[in-house]
């Protein structure tokens, strides 16, 4: 546990100091002693040396001073010399005595001192004071004398040596004293060196020591931190430190940030792949979605729910867009309002509610095995603008932590702008796509709008027209009545001639037949018999001719029986008697007559009969075999090869009309078809007509009179019925006639309602074929009424031009003003207001065309009148400049005459209709 | 409050009865002649349904359905109201100017070019392709297959005659178009029509094609389908869509109407917007 004890850097570096100074300290402690003994001794030394040279000095001074006064005393006599003398005399012993103090030590030294004080003091007895005495005395002898000998002399001598010796002695002692203090000081300089070095050295250990120790850990944690940097984001990794100092506390300081930066990044990362898992994403379903099951997958959560807010008609609510479970597709409820529940709750109060209790009745989750209510719920509204947008709801088995808690916390507070810019494009695409449905629809009602107003142009165009053309029949009738009454009454009478003409013609016909058959007869008799030659007086070639004759004869008996058949029918005369006909016996007959034809020209003859045909029918037993007859040996004649059939049938009640119906409840169909040449479908009508055969060549080739299918349609007419025709051209004919059981006879109304009907079907056609050039007749009249009364301006400077567009249009009705340049246009245009075009030149002299255009546009106004431009062909310059002037259309010279007509219908014609 | 919800309440009901008869009607059409309606934009149809109505004096949907069903000509009549053609020669014209300065520079490329004119109606503007094609030179080695659903108006298309009074604003429309020469020496006229020379029909091919039920036929350069789609729903939108994509070749043009855009088509991402306002785009991709 020591190791625990806390030894900080500051510590640490602190006591190596501490350390350092007190060596330091020690050192100069000892330096100090040794200094102060040395200076002692040294200043011992010179003080010493100076006061032994001192007093020596003065001592000699003092003796030289006396010497000096004695001698001046001497030699002046005056008492003031003698001063100095008793100064130095009172004064030298103090000096000696203090040096021989001084050399209490030394007793060589005091032997010598002593030794000079005799000496003085032997002076002073015997020269000094006995030389004063003597003068005082004014014994100038013995002064004489005394000078002779001069004894004080040698005293003085022999002072002087003493002295020199004595200060030799202390020099050298002195000296010997220096050298020792030189070699103490040599001493003290190699210890100081000594301590330096030591307590260097123990710096240097301490220095490196703590040095070693501070940087080992804290290149520990540098390493460490360069590892995690170089790693870039693994923050897994902690540093370790052993040493218990502010490097442990930085590690762990730093430990705690890598924590809280791998939560933190953790956290970003998750908030990170979170936003980008949900970019892009355009519906808020997906959006809901995706979010859910990115939270839900990074918490661990086994339910959530998702609910945005929708407003609809004043309430708010919030509706569930996804869902999440694990074992669940379908959670949650599918919304609620604000302030309902812990969900509604979290709505109104805008704060993540987190529960640890979850309430009894809170929804279990389901797993595989049983159900487990969830551990932790966390609700977080979803805040944009301070708004609560939407609400997530997750659950979990386990716990949520904190960081969980706080991803959640922070994903969704971004989440609020991407919802509320999803809704908002979302809102957008809605908008924008109700703008183009909006934009198409209008389209769309525009055009048919257009249709319409086009129809209604149309109607209004054809009613216009119907109704001119109404006017114009009203009048036309209005006159034509008046002319009508006239030639009505003119008519009647006429009708009533004609009428009168007409049996007259067929009286006379019928008459004239009469007539002639009288005679006929008689030649046919004679010939008949002639031909027999029953009393063979003939030759041969004789009788043949008789033969001919006869038949030649026959022929003609037909030919006028059917002419007074056919003008007795027209002029009313004929008898029609209605009487019982056994029609079982009809294809008897027919097949007695017309077998041996068959026969005869090889060709298959079928006579059928419907079995439902009744067998007693009303009709013209007469009329109804000539037509049958008819039509057979009209089927034999034109027959060369295959079968002629003749079918009789009974309608069916279904198979008639109400008209029909009204007539005769029996109707009979007779066919009769032929495998003969045809009759093409235009001849179909003719063919009925009197004196008519299909063509030509048929009569050439056949023969006839054409008249037996006229007297067929006649009769049939007669009878109540009608004929009908089927053929190919080719391929064969087939008739049928139908006609009704009349018991009673015909009753006139009805007939002709019938054959009214009848021919109204056949004419269709013809009148489709008519219709042509009616409507090419009204093309030209409608071209002159477009150009008729026009006003056209022809603006050319070249009379040849003018003169020929002026025929030209002169001759379709126009009336055509003409100009030589522009300023003439404008002239004739001021004054002719109603021009309805002008042809305007470009080229042209004082104002050409382009001018000219600009000013009827834009200062004369006339925006509306078409002006066509000539210019010169390929002259794409002169085009784009003429449309700029203002020119309608334009159209290149040479003229066309044609293009121009056209152009000028384009417009000259009304634009609305 | 409850004497507002009654009728409202009412009304749903009316619609929700509308709907179920003219989906009745719609269904028996499609039965009897072929023609898709189903999916066109419902107000449109019910309009042109009621338009028809108010003219024959029908009271309900369904009596028209009963018409439809037992009246042939009938049956022909309600067809034709279906089908609207209005169209112009050079229909916005600034269209036809960008179409001649961004598209034929790159046809002028092609040795052959096919352009499909899905909804060409009675054919104005297949003549004014025709013309604009001439004038640059391209009418020789260019195909234009012009269909649409309707045959009547077909057959109007083929005959190139078109009422003389709209002239005059086909010629402000050819001259706005950039048209090169005088327009008038493309046609003829007399008192009711203008005819286009046939000459122009040289290079078209009039088919019947219904862009809801047929698929594509060939492979084209230049799609053109102007003021159709306004009146299908957008899911049919999108299949019509999906057909011209299919039917363009690499770097294909398809032009729309002014009204329309593919904005909200998935397909847009498979082309690029040579003129936005005038709804050229080229296949990319």
């Amino acid at each position: 546990m020591l190791n625990r004890l806390k030894l900080g850097i500051r510590s640490k570096i602190s006591l190596g100091y501490i350390v350092i100074i007190l060596c330091l300290l020690a050192t100069v402690v000892i330096l100090n002693n040794q200094i102060t003994s040395l200076q002692k001794e040294r200043n011992f030394i010179i003080k010493y040396d100076s006061n032994v040279l001192t007093l020596t000095n003065e001592i000699e001074k003092y003796i030289l001073d006396m010497e000096s006064s004695q001698r001046a005393f001497i030699i002046t006599g005056k008492q003031s010399y003698l001063e100095p003398y008793d100064n130095a005399a009172e004064n030298w012993k103090i000096d000696f005595n203090e040096l021989y103090q001084q050399m209490k030590d030394k007793p060589a030294q005091q032997d010598k001192l002593k030794e000079i004080e005799e000496t003085i003091e032997h002076w002073v007895a015997t020269s000094g004071e006995p030389t004063i005495q003597y003068k005082k005395d004014n014994n100038v002898e013995a002064l004489n004398d005394f000078f002779k000998v001069d004894n004080g002399r040698q005293d003085m001598e022999k002072m002087r040596k003493l002295f020199d010796s004595f200060r030799a002695t202390e020099n050298a002692y002195t000296q010997a004293k220096a050298s020792q203090l030189d070699k103490q000081n040599s001493k003290l300089t190699s210890a100081l060196f000594g301590i330096l070095i030591l307590v260097s050295t123990i710096a240097i250990a301490i220095a490196s020591g703590i040095s070693r120790s501070i940087v080992k850990t804290i290149t520990e944690v540098t390493q460490t931190i360069q590892e995690i940097a170089a790693t870039k984001g693994d923050f897994t990794r902690r540093i370790h430190v052993n040493t218990n100092d502010e490097v442990n506390e930085l590690a762990n300081a730093t430990n705690t940030l890598l924590e809280s930066v791998e939560k933190r990044e953790w956290l970003q990362s998750n908030v990170a792949e979170i936003v980008t898992n949900y970019q892009g994403i355009s519906a808020i379903t997906k959006l809901a979605e995706t979010f859910l099951s990115e939270v839900a997958q990074k918490t661990q959560a086994s339910l959530g729910a998702f609910y945005v807010r929708e407003v609809t008609e004043n309430q708010v609510q919030f509706v569930k867009k996804a869902a999440f479970a694990d074992t669940d597709d379908c959670v949650g409820m599918e919304s609620f309002k604000i302030g309902q529940g812990l969900i509604g709750q979290c709505a109104l109060e805008k704060r993540v509610l987190f529960y640890d209790n979850i309430p009894r009745d809170y929804r279990l989750i389901k797993t595989g095995l049983g159900e487990i209510r969830p551990q932790n719920i966390l609700l977080i509204p979803v805040i944009f603008e301070n708004e609560v947008i939407a609400v997530v709801e997750i659950a979990t088995m386990a716990k949520f932590s904190k960081l969980q808690q706080e991803l959640v916390r922070q994903v969704t507070e971004t989440f609020g702008l991407t919802v509320n810019s999803v809704l908002g494009r979302m809102e957008i695409v809605r908008l924008l796509n109700e703008s183009r449905a909006m934009t198409e629809e209008l389209q769309v009602q525009s055009e048919e709008l257009q249709t319409q107003s086009e129809e209604l142009q149309m109607q209004t165009e054809e009613l216009t027209m119907i109704n001119e053309q109404l006017e114009e029949r009203t009048k036309e009738a209005e006159s034509k009545s008046r002319e009508l009454e006239k030639a009505k009454k003119e008519l009647e009478e006429s009708a009533e001639q004609l009428i009168l003409n007409s049996n007259y013609k067929s009286e006379f016909l019928a008459n004239m037949s009469h007539e002639l058959r009288t005679p006929l007869n008689s030649i046919l008799i004679l010939s008949e018999m002639l031909a027999e030659n029953s009393q063979h007086n003939l030759t041969d070639e004789e009788a043949e001719f008789a033969k001919v004759i006869h038949s030649s004869g026959e022929d003609l008996l037909a030919l006028i029986n059917d002419i007074l058949d056919l003008s007795k029918v027209e002029a009313g005369k004929l008898d029609i008697i209605f009487n019982e006909v056994n029609m079982s016996e009809v294809p008897v007959q027919i097949e007695h007559t017309f077998a041996p034809v068959a026969r005869k020209k090889n060709l298959a003859f079928h006579i059928s009969k419907a079995d439902h045909v009744v067998d007693v029918f009303y009709t013209d037993e007469k009329r109804f075999q000539q037509i049958l007859k008819n039509l057979l040996s009209n089927a034999f004649k034109f027959t060369e090869q295959g079968s002629v059939t003749l079918d009789i049938n009974q309608l069916t009640p279904q198979q008639l009309t109400n008209n029909m119906q009204d007539i005769s409840t029996d109707w009979l169909e007779i066919t009769v078809s032929d495998t003969g040449i045809g009759i093409p479908k235009d001849k179909h009508q003719l063919i009925f007509e009197s004196f008519q055969q299909a063509d030509g060549a048929t009569v050439r080739k056949y023969g006839g009179t054409g008249l037996g299918l006229s007297i067929c349609k006649e009769f049939a007419k007669l009878l109540g019925g009608w004929i009908t025709l089927q053929s190919t051209e080719g391929q064969g004919s087939s008739f049928t006639l139908t006609i009704p059981s009349l018991p009673n006879g015909i009753e006139e109304e009805h007939c002709q309602k019938l054959a009214m009907n009848e021919v109204a079907v056949t004419t269709v056609e013809e009148e489709q074929i008519k219709e042509q050039p009616v409507a090419m007749e009204e093309t030209l009249q409608h071209e002159v009424e477009v150009f008729q009364g026009k006003n056209i301006l022809i603006v050319d400077d070249d009379n040849r031009n003018i003169y020929a567009l002026k025929t030209a249009l002169e001759k379709r009705g126009m009336h055509i003003l003409v100009a030589k340049d522009g300023l003439e246009c404008l002239e004739v245009l001021q004054a002719n207001p109603d021009i309805d075009l002008v042809l305007m030149d470009i080229m042209m002299p004082n104002m050409d065309g382009y001018e000219a255009m600009t000013i009827i546009r834009q200062q004369m106004k006339r925006i509306d009148l078409p002006i066509i431009a000539l210019t010169a062909k390929a002259m794409k310059n002169d085009r784009d400049k003429s449309l700029q002037a203002g020119a309608s259309d334009y159209i290149s010279k040479p003229l066309n005459l044609d293009q121009l007509i056209s152009v000028l219908r384009v417009w000259l014609v009304s634009k609305g209709s | 409050m409850e004497q507002q919800f009654q009728p409202l309440e009412q009304n749903i009901q009316l619609n929700k009865h509308t709907n179920l008869e003219i989906d009745l009607l719609l269904e028996a059409i499609y039965r009897l002649s072929g023609y898709d309606f189903r999916q066109y934009n419902r107000s449109s149809i019910s309009r042109r349904i009621y338009n028809r109505m108010g003219i024959n004096n029908i009271p309900t949907i369904s009596r028209v359905q009963e018409k439809v069903i037992h009246d042939k000509e009938f049956l022909e009549q309600i067809l034709n109201d279906f089908s609207i053609n209005v169209t112009e020669m050079f229909r916005n014209p600034s269209f036809f100017k960008a179409f001649r300065e961004t598209v034929i520079p790159v046809l002028r490329e092609y040795p052959e070019i096919r352009i499909w004119h899905a909804g060409c109606a009675t054919g104005e503007e297949v003549y004014s392709m025709a013309i604009l094609l001439q004038e640059e030179g391209l009418i020789e080695r260019s195909v234009i297959y012009a269909t649409d659903m309707n045959e009547q108006v077909l057959e109007k298309a083929k005959k190139g005659a078109f009422p003389i009074h709209k002239m005059q604003a086909y010629t402000k429309n050819y001259m706005l178009a950039g048209g090169a020469h005088a327009f008038s020496e493309y046609y003829q006229t007399d008192y009711q029509y203008a005819y286009f020379h046939p000459t122009l029909l040289k290079n078209i091919i009039f088919a019947q094609h219904n862009l809801v039920t047929d698929h594509s036929f060939n492979e084209f350069h230049v799609v053109l389908c102007r003021n159709v789609l306004i009146y299908f729903s957008p899911k049919l939108q999108s299949q019509v869509h999906q057909l011209f994509y299919e039917s363009l070749s690499d770097k294909g043009f398809l032009c729309l109407g002014d009204k329309e855009t593919l904005r909200f088509e998935e397909v847009i991402s498979k082309y690029k917007e040579i003129s936005g306002n005038e709804r050229i785009y080229q296949k990319m991709y």
